[in-house]
């Protein structure tokens, strides 16, 4: 039906034709100028390899100068009075500083889904709430113990059952209100213990199925008491205390209205930032969506410096969400922003950022390897879909994959160093264990190997296949091949699979690499278990090697290597654990209830002995934490064990961080 | 037939059509096996518990025919749901929309500025080394990927120091005065406008040229040179008027992106907009907001369509509404 009668029909077919033409040269000069800059980015990558084989000096002075910032020593506790207010606060450790000046960080993504901590499930969300919110202990960024923060002192019970804290006197919220014992018993008991918000922390405090009691001895002092002795407790009682006078009449209305899910409403990113009451270092300030993130400083944050000023130095801190990697570092050269935060500067990028420190007046910073993994792994599932009665992995690749020879083989024919040196420029660590060289429960008794393709294939021939023609069979003559997926759009899994794909060709094997959406190989590792070979990272724990539990107990909601899946969306009920499986379920069971230091490291010792001997995962490397930080930027002092989430990322101290103006005034000359 | 009628039909004759749309839009998100709860899946922190509050806060355990409906139902109502990350989705878009607008409508005002008067010109002075320049340069400007465009704009402005990097305000906005705060999201448009305008100029340009080119051959231009009338009055008064037909079918066209976003440059630019928040939206299958924004699409479309023969309307006597 046409409702507009044209004076000119050949007009409106030379308009067609025109558009329909313009249309087509559009999009094939598009491809073309896609494909010249994909072909050039590849001549990029060997000019970037030739330069970086000209600054090797330099990338190895980086690689070796690992930055160990000297120990400041402990937090000394003084006493302030502010009229009739007497509060106990600590004094800071770092240097004195000058008060005001704004600090510019920036944040990869599409920027914080909730300000409600107690909500926050991504990293940015996560990161945001860590500077507004203190937790009663925390973890000494240089000597890994645990420091009371808003208690004043702590206690464990010689049968590590109580843990008995004792608030500082004088603490207030960000709106005036005192900080008391009721907040900590409300946090515990109410708000984390009804499952509000994020309900993980709820799994975290939950030890062997039992909750934690927590009760009020005084206005000050709270004792928490767990069944159950529990190594682990310590540590899981680092989470943000709510103010139970803001929080209070919101849980017990949607408790009443049996609405609990609905508390991830309240504080979302639509609310209004003034209504957010603070205990941390800053509180928020203004939200532009899609821009940035605004805080000032907590009037009442309970820290001084060495002068008696109270603290943060800063007066404003921004955050930028920027959802492209090279505008984040344009930004940063340009000195929009202040700071390159480690997991931004890419092993890629580290070379040429090196370059440009002195003329762009700013210092990078090495804190070693990261706790993060990128392994190799395949599918040992044994067991058949209830649904289809199908087998979840082809019967014959089930033998190859759970005999444990061809995961040996596998391990020492693929090439670690090629993939640190090509992919990460160098930037990086082979990697060999479950914990990483960042933790401290690291087992330093495992032995890296070469790649040695001889080696392997002999595994192989023990292990029941053979080659013929350059290509390998198992005992009864089936071809040996895979497909290998791994999540499209992430150049760096991209060449690691295919370094793999080219490393097992020489072992006969044919790898067929798929990269797939991120969505679907999390479905496919997670619930439908149609999968053969992958390339997956996960994120570590530095202190604590339980937190693995997820991931290595045959039970765990990650357990990738052979996902066993919750009936009905209940427990998972494991029936068909293999003997090393339950072995390291005893190591996590036995090093969670296991107090004596020496005794829970040999029990993770074991753990990684066995991930070492069994190969279910295949590490292949883990990255360096790099940083980069203006000159103009005083009292930062990264360590390995101070990274957080971003925006605070590396700056543990972001209460001490100040801005050198004089610094930045004769960088101007 | 009245205009108010006319206008009135077409948009009853819109509805079963964003009906389709809807319906079409709904089926291929369904389809594509994207898990927007995926990110959770894979953090190990997250509680199987968490995840299945956070399946059954969005709807997704539903079945999708109940799914659709309780949109359409909710929709009716003015309702447009919450988004997966976090806030509802009309406040989303509200925040977005204004940005979006900035950029498009500028960028709309300076395309057309430059690409009508290049256009005369070229078709005027034809063959002439402005003209082959003029079409060298438009040429250019469509065939490159808008991304590399803004980036190396982006390093221009890094070793400049000129331009600020991407964004819509400095960090300092809110404390500046009036005039500072227009000056400050003058300098941050410059380059997305830059970019914008230089991919767009071409087809304006390009349109403009050749049907001017057209009418200058035609018998009455032909005529009205013959009676001696000025080339200028010629061209600008007689043979423009015809030509610009085909233009304002164009516009109908740009009208529907004005909210539809440009979602590469604004990723690159770190431009708060709308077709970043849609892009972002279908990666993380952001149902609610992904149809939202597919409906905008639409009902922008249709308006601009209608708005363009409406136009031509009072442009051409010769057309009238059926």
């Amino acid at each position: 039906m046409k409702s507009v009668s044209w004076a000119n029909k050949e007009t409106i077919e030379q308009i067609r034709s025109l558009l329909l033409v313009f249309v087509t040269i559009f999009i094939v000069l598009n491809a073309c100028a896609c494909i010249s800059i994909e072909s050039a980015s590849g001549e990029m990558h060997t000019a970037v390899q030739e330069r970086t084989s000209s600054a090797t000096k330099e990338q190895k002075n980086l690689l070796d100068n690992i930055y160990k910032a000297p120990y400041p020593g402990d937090y000394k506790l003084v006493t302030i009075e502010e009229g009739k207010n007497l509060e106990e606060v600590w004094q800071a450790r770092g240097g004195v500083g000058k008060a005001g000046g704004v600090l510019n960080v920036s944040s990869f993504g599409s920027g914080p889904k909730t300000f409600n901590c107690w909500a926050a499930s991504d990293d940015q969300s996560a990161g945001i709430a860590s500077l507004m919110y203190e937790s009663l202990l925390d973890v000494d960024p240089w000597t890994a113990k645990s420091y009371p923060r808003l208690a004043r002192s702590f206690s464990v019970s010689h049968d590590h059952k109580d843990y008995t804290f004792t608030l500082r006197k004088g603490l207030l919220w960000s709106d005036g209100y005192p900080i008391t014992a009721d907040d900590v018993v409300y946090t515990f008991g109410t708000l984390i213990a009804k499952g509000f918000g994020n309900s993980s922390a709820r799994d975290i405090l939950t030890v062997y199925g039992h909750y934690p009691t927590v009760e009020k001895i005084d206005d000050l002092t709270v004792r928490f008491h767990t069944e159950i002795p529990f190594a682990p407790f310590l540590s899981s009682l680092r989470m943000a205390i709510a103010p139970k006078h803001i929080l209070e009449p919101i849980t017990n209305k949607l408790i009443a209205q049996n609405k609990i899910g609905e508390f991830n409403n309240f504080w979302d990113i639509n609310c209004n930032p003034e209504t957010i009451v603070a205990s941390g270092p800053f509180k928020l300030h203004r939200y532009v969506p899609g821009q940035r993130i605004e805080l000032v400083p907590n009037p009442h944050y309970s820290m001084v410096d060495k002068l008696g000023h109270r603290l943060p130095y800063l007066s404003k801190f921004v955050n930028l969400i920027v959802p492209d990697q090279n505008t984040q570092l344009l930004k940063f050269y340009a000195g929009d922003v202040d700071l390159l935060d480690v997991r931004t500067v890419r092993g890629s990028d580290a070379a040429l950022v090196k370059q440009r420190e002195a003329a762009d007046h700013f210092k990078m910073y090495n804190l070693g390897p990261a706790d993060g993994t990128i392994f190799l792994m395949f599918n040992l599932c044994r067991r058949k879909n209830p649904k289809t009665g199908k087998f979840y992995v082809d019967p014959i690749k089930q033998k190859w994959f759970n005999n444990s020879y061809f995961r040996q083989a596998v391990t020492h024919a693929v090439d670690r160093k090629r993939m640190v040196d090509n992919i990460l420029r160098g930037v990086g660590y082979e990697l060999f264990t479950a914990e990483t060289q960042a933790s401290v429960y690291f087992n330093k008794q495992l032995q890296p190997f070469p790649r040695d393709i001889e080696f392997a294939k002999k595994l192989l021939e023990q292990g029941g296949f053979h080659l013929k023609d350059n290509v390998l069979y198992d005992s009864e003559g089936n071809k040996i091949e895979f497909t290998l997926y791994t999540n499209a759009g992430n150049s760096t899994r991209d060449a690691v699979c295919i370094i793999i794909q080219n490393d097992l060709k020489e072992l006969g094997i044919k790898v067929n690499y798929q990269p797939v959406d991120f969505n679907i190989l999390v479905d496919k590792a997670s619930n439908s278990l149609d999968w053969e070979g992958m390339v997956m990272g996960l994120t570590g724990s530095r202190l604590e090697p339980y937190d693995g539990a997820n991931v290595w107990k045959a039970n765990g909601r990650l357990h990738m290597f052979d996902q066993r899946l919750a009936i009905n969306g209940d427990k998972i009920v494991v029936s068909d654990a293999r003997d090393w499986e339950k072995e390291i379920d005893n190591c996590f069971d036995k090093g969670a209830t296991t107090f004596d230091l020496a005794k829970r490291h040999q029990y993770f010792d074991r753990f990684q002995q066995i991930a070492y001997d069994q190969q279910s995962f295949i590490y292949l490397f883990t990255n360096l934490d790099l940083s980069a930080v203006r000159n103009h930027i005083g009292n930062y002092m990264p360590t390995p064990l101070g990274i957080g989430s971003s925006p605070r990322g590396s700056m543990h101290n972001i209460e001490e961080i100040f801005i050198n103006d004089s610094a930045s005034e004769a960088l101007k000359k | 037939m009245s205009l108010p009628v006319y206008i009135l039909r077409r948009a009853l004759q819109a509805l079963p059509l964003l009906l389709v749309i809807s319906i079409m839009g709904f089926i291929m998100m369904r389809l594509a096996p994207i898990d927007p709860l995926a990110y959770l899946k894979a953090n190990p922190a997250i509680s199987q518990e968490t995840i299945k509050a956070e399946e059954e806060r969005l709807g997704l355990n539903k079945p999708p025919v109940v799914q659709y409906v309780l949109w359409l139902g909710n929709l009716l109502k003015g309702d447009l749901g919450i988004s997966t990350s976090g806030g509802s989705v009309s406040s989303l878009l509200l925040q977005r929309a204004g940005n979006t607008l900035l950029l498009s409508v500028s960028t709309v005002i300076f395309t057309w500025l430059i690409a009508i008067p290049a256009g005369v010109y070229a078709a005027v002075y034809r063959n002439t080394i402005i003209d082959r320049l003029l079409s060298i340069f438009t040429a250019i400007g469509m065939s490159m990927p808008t991304f590399l465009l803004a980036l190396l704009l982006l390093m221009l402005a890094t070793k400049t120091h000129i331009l600020p990097i991407g964004g819509l305000t400095s960090q300092d906005f809110f404390e500046r005065n009036y005039i500072g705060k227009c000056f400050d999201i003058i300098a941050h448009l410059i380059i997305p406008v830059t970019v914008l305008t230089l991919i767009g100029l071409a087809a304006i340009q390009r349109q403009m040229r050749a049907s001017l080119l057209d009418v200058l051959q035609a018998d009455y231009v032909r005529t009205a040179r013959a009676k001696g009338l000025m080339e200028n009055s010629v061209i600008y008064i007689h043979a423009l008027k015809t030509a610009i037909n085909p233009l304002i079918t164009l516009f109908g066209f740009e009208f529907a992106d004005l909210l539809s976003g440009a979602a590469l440059t604004e990723t690159v630019l770190a431009y708060p907009g709308l077709g970043r928040l849609t892009l972002e939206a279908v990666q993380s299958k952001d149902m609610n907001l992904v149809m939202a924004s597919l409906m905008l699409g639409a009902i922008m479309l249709i308006t601009g369509n209608l708005l363009a023969d409406i136009l031509l309307r009072f442009a051409d006597p010769r057309i009238t509404l059926e």
